[in-house]
């Protein structure tokens, strides 16, 4: 049985205007997103701001609860009324080590917290805990009374992995939660989050909008555009032999050493607002190989190769126009 | 905390006349039964009208003089003094616990009741509040202490509210409190634990001046005879007592007057203190700069031939109360017309400071403590701040990470654009807006109409950053400096906007300070790369030399740090372990020694010198063996020894001069077509393998 299975979620905001607030629209923020996720294993969650990642954690989380859509935990649908227990098991970890913790606790106070939430244990056990978290994610238990103020991006970051830690969740939700973060520093928390996945056997939700950081931390990908999964399949498959026209966009706008990305594959403009949403093919106004039925025809997430699915008509033509050029 | 507090006041006289006002005051009042000398209500018939002690016929059995019943004025003083703080103080409790209480609820579950909270104050708000205590208190026969609180703390809360309630909102989107709520915490615990915490600053320092209000509020109030009952004393009452008989014994009224004045200046003295000690920059801006003195030898350069701009030794401090942050220590280097300088370092290196040393934009209390900057042959630590200003936005932009901060958010982008256009060419309206469409279309604005019409919030970051570029351009400056100015987007924007400034500074021709914790990123951008660790250099020289042939330990972990897409799942990212030094104690050696894979015994004591490695490429390491390794062409050794080697420092500036304008183009030209030619190989190697 899958720890997690998503189906159809979708997370639509109203649009309202005037005093009387008359709903004269939505933003389709999330628009049916369907996944599972195993025991152990990382998800990576991969595009560009707005595409509705961040929507799709909250409503994940129920600090949204989502529009339609049915979510399961260890086989058991989850609603409003019990996400409060949900939420033992599924933690959150936020991208902006400023504005993550609270700033007037003692880290020792915010991993405590949890713990004093869920009332685990008395004082003294808390106290101990505490102690282990700190030093499980790399910091001295001996600094647990000062602020955050104190700490550096990296150390920060690590305090949000202990908190999420606390209450010994089974998955833990990674929201951008490296992209603030020098390159250095970066690479000290992904090994740390792998290491801890390692001996708890976590599951992870990674998001980002680099494709470079999701593959080293994932087994599997799944490309988001507009609300939606365009691509999804094996990690190493997704980055090495991209299906959709939208990850190998992604996958040129990755810095690498003195590799300039050829203009070619650049992706033109910003990506279209969800509340108005292009016709067919969302990505059809920035695609380089829109072609007209691209605007007409919405093609679904299907299966191309085995374990491998694309939203594009044109999915396997894709690979074949890399070999042409 | 009070020691510092007491350190602080030392600083400032007027802060500590006005805590020693109010301190003294409030003691008066509370021991008022042992420091008057009469009973304030006790009366002497006999000694109607006494002048002050010091007038004739005056006694020193009353110092200050009587009133018509004889009461001792001073006494009444002391005790009135206890009912004007009373009233005052209650007052103010009042209001802030009302106001506080209200602004909590109404930011935290907003909707209705923030709707009906926030109405009812603004009906109270545009109601004169005299008029409303007027009415209230003219009806009541005997009016008590209670009553006066009542009624001034009863209609002050709506600013506490507000403050409050506006401060509740930013806090309850932040990331801690949807933490909070996503560990299980009930929403009273995220909003008293969390949230309440982050949002009460302000109130003491309102209290405070609303506190000095107050005091005069309650005279008034008095004088018009809608004050305390008579005989109870307060400074209102002994005044409004003194109004009558003013022309024939003025001292009645002008001794309440002077205490009323007395202690509101005490008040506000102190407030003004306060907010200092806990936001110096609220009250001083952020932002004094004192030019550097002239230099002992000012050995002008001449303008021609020497590079753009040329760094030497600069060395920038932040005093703080915790000791002195030594944020730059001797940083030197060139730019020359029209390349590109790549600063790469981990954050707290230093990046932004050097960057806003360059443009003399430090906050205060940082400044630059020695060294030159001569841009174009001006020293512009040395310039005064009017000659500053000819330069400054001007000549020399600067782009800062966050655009927003940057950008004025109620004014739409086109009128900030067309005013920054009119200002540097004196273009008509018309001319103006055509102007402003030309300049977002050259940062890559496709639909430049609209975003003409858009205000920053309804914008992109990376929509903002192009913004931003374009004002910075107008000037059409020879130096811009970015400051991370693309840290904050997504790596698809980041990649467009590179391919931005690559054609802006080809075009115009323009130097530019790139920095950036991301090696990679400038890679193939700068053409020259300047590696900082914890305000040093530790290594500087062309692009190609630093990326393939490191010779810093710490350039080398940067550079295995980027390497992530070669990396498979089972391996491990090359991370740097540890933290950089504190910038108030850094250690005698190698500042890099803590965290070095190569350190030696001698890294921790001596702290490595610059030395050439290459043409233009230096580096400080002690792994370098320094003897036969050519000094630095930036002087920095040539200082120590003496200023040894003026004949090797032009050679080499010829050297770098060699490599100009026309060949800088070119490299670009290269780098770019060779790199397109290496990502297709890859793809295609890849794609057919599969
Ligand atoms: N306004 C300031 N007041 C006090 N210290 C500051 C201020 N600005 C920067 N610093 C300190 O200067 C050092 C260098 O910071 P900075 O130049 O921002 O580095 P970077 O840009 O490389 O991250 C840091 O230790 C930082 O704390
Ligand atoms: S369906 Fe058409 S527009 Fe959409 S990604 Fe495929 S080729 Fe591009
Ligand atoms: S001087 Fe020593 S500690 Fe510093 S970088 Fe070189 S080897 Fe490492
Ligand atoms: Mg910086």
């Amino acid at each position: 049985m899958p720890l997690l299975e998503v189906k159809n979620l979708t997370k639509h905001f109203p649009i309202r205007r005037g005093i009387l607030g008359r709903e004269v629209g939505v933003v389709r923020a999330v628009d049916g997103v369907s996944f599972t996720l195993e025991e152990g294993e990382t998800l990576g969650l991969v595009g560009e701001s707005g595409c509705g990642k961040t929507t799709l954690v909250r409503s994940l989380l129920f600090l949204e609860p989502p529009t339609t859509g049915e979510v399961r935990f260890r086989g058991e649908p989850v609603t409003v009324a019990d996400a409060q227990r949900f939420r033992r098991h599924v933690q959150i970890v936020f991208q902006d080590p400023y504005q993550s913790l609270p700033p007037r606790m003692t880290i020792g106070e915010i991993v405590a917290d949890p713990l004093k939430i869920h009332k685990v244990g008395d004082q003294k056990t808390i106290e101990t805990r505490v102690r282990q978290l700190l030093a499980e994610v790399g910091l001295d238990p001996a600094r647990s009374g000062d602020y955050p103020f104190q700490f550096s991006g990296g150390q920060r970051q690590r305090v949000g992995i202990a908190r999420a830690l606390a209450i010994e969740p089974s998955l833990v939700l990674l929201d951008e939660s490296v992209s603030a973060l020098d390159v250095s520093v970066q690479a000290q928390v992904l090994n740390l989050l792998k290491d801890i996945q390692e001996r708890r056997r976590l599951s992870y939700i990674f998001i980002s909008h680099d494709l470079s950081v999701v593959r080293y931390m994932s087994d599997r990908i799944a490309v988001m555009y507009l609300g939606r999964i365009v691509e999804h399949g094996p990690a190493e498959d997704v980055v090495e032999k991209p299906l959709h026209p939208y990850t190998r966009a992604l996958l040129s706008a990755v810095p690498s050493l003195r590799r300039r990305t050829a203009t070619r594959a650049r992706l033109r403009g910003e990506p279209p607002s969800p509340a108005n949403p292009p016709s067919g093919c969302a990505f059809h106004t920035r695609c380089p190989l829109a072609r007209p039925e691209c605007a007409e025809r919405r093609p679904e997430l299907i299966e191309w190769l085995p374990g491998r699915q694309a939203a594009c008509h044109f999915a396997l033509e894709g690979t074949a126009e890399n070999r042409r050029d | 905390m009070l020691r510092e507090f007491g350190e602080y006041l030392r600083t400032r006289p007027f802060a500590l006349a006005g805590v020693i006002g109010v301190v003294a005051i409030t003691l008066i009042a509370i021991f008022a039964p042992w420091v008057a000398p009469h009973d304030p209500l006790a009366q002497d018939l006999m000694a109607s009208f006494k002048p002050p002690a010091w007038q004739a016929d005056g006694t020193w059995k009353y110092p200050l003089g009587t009133d018509l019943l004889g009461r001792d004025i001073l006494s009444r003083l002391i005790y009135g003094a206890r009912y004007s703080l009373l009233i005052s103080v209650g007052s103010v409790l009042l209001g802030t616990a009302i106001g506080f209480i209200t602004g909590l609820l109404a930011g935290y579950f907003g909707r209705w009741t923030d709707t009906i909270l926030m109405r009812l104050g603004d009906i109270q708000l545009a109601f004169p509040f005299v008029l409303f205590a007027i009415a209230i208190l003219a009806v009541s026969q005997e009016r008590t202490w209670w009553q006066l609180v009542l009624v001034l703390g009863g209609s002050s809360w709506i600013i506490y509210a507000r403050v409050v309630r506006s401060r509740v909102l930013t806090e309850r989107e932040k990331d801690y409190a949807l933490a909070a709520r996503a560990l299980g915490a009930s929403r009273w615990r995220v909003l008293f634990r969390y949230i309440l915490p982050n949002v009460w600053q302000p109130i003491p320092l309102i209290g405070m001046l609303n506190l000095g209000f107050f005091v005069i509020v309650e005279s008034l109030l008095s004088f018009l005879g809608l004050g305390l009952t008579p005989p109870t004393p307060s400074w209102g009452t002994i005044l409004a007592d003194g109004r009558q008989v003013m022309m024939v014994s003025g001292w009645v009224a002008v001794f309440p007057g002077v205490a009323i004045l007395l202690t509101v200046l005490s008040i506000s003295l102190a407030a003004d203190g306060l907010a200092d000690f806990f936001d110096p920059k609220l009250t001083h801006g952020n932002f004094r700069r004192v030019p550097l003195p002239p230099a002992e030898r000012a050995d002008q350069d001449p303008a021609d031939g020497a590079p753009l701009l040329r760094v030497r030794d600069l060395t920038t401090i932040f005093p703080t109360r915790k000791g002195t942050i030594r944020a730059l220590n001797g940083v030197s280097f060139d730019l020359e017309k029209g390349s590109v300088l790549g600063v790469v370092g981990e954050s707290g290196s230093g990046k932004s400071t050097l960057g806003l040393s360059i443009i003399q934009l430090l906050d205060a209390p940082g400044r630059v403590a020695g060294g030159e900057i001569r841009f174009d042959g001006k020293d512009l630590a040395r310039l005064s701040n009017r000659e500053l200003t000819a330069i400054r936005g001007k000549r020399i932009g600067m782009i800062f990470q966050d655009p927003s901060s940057s950008l004025n958010p109620v004014l739409t982008v086109g009128y900030q654009l067309k005013e920054t256009l009119r200002r540097h060419r004196s273009l008509p309206p018309h001319q103006a807006h055509e102007a402003a469409r030309q300049a977002l279309s050259a940062v890559g604005i496709a639909d430049p109409d609209r975003v003409l019409r858009a205000y920053p919030f309804q914008l992109s970051g990376g929509m903002n950053q192009r913004v931003m570029i374009a004002l910075a351009m107008v000037s059409e400056p020879e130096l811009l400096i970015l400051d991370e100015p693309t840290s904050a987007l997504d790596v698809t924007t980041q990649a467009q906007l590179l391919d931005e400034l690559d054609g802006l500074r080809q075009r115009h021709k323009m130097s530019m300070i790139f920095i950036t914790h991301d090696i990679a990123l400038i890679s193939s951008f700068a053409d020259d790369i300047l590696v900082m660790y914890a305000g040093h250099v530790c290594e500087i020289g062309p692009r190609d030399q630093v990326i393939d042939q490191p010779r810093h330990p710490y350039t080398r972990a940067l550079l295995d740090a980027v390497e992530r897409v070669a990396v498979t799942e089972t391996s491990r990212l090359a991370a740097i372990p540890g933290d950089p030094p504190d910038l108030t104690r850094l250690p005698p050696g190698c500042p890099f020694a803590n965290r070095c894979p190569q350190v030696m015994p001698i890294c921790h004591q001596v702290k490595p010198r610059r030395v050439a490695v290459g043409p233009n490429h230096e580096a400080a390491c002690h792994l370098i063996d320094s003897p036969p390794s050519a000094p630095s062409q930036y002087g920095t050794t040539a200082v120590e020894a003496g200023r040894a080697a003026p004949a090797s420092s032009v050679v080499a500036n010829d050297n770098r001069s060699s490599r100009g304008n026309s060949s800088l183009v070119e490299t670009a030209e290269d780098a770019r077509g060779t790199n397109s030619i290496s990502s297709t190989d890859r793809g295609r190697g890849e794609s057919n393998e599969g």
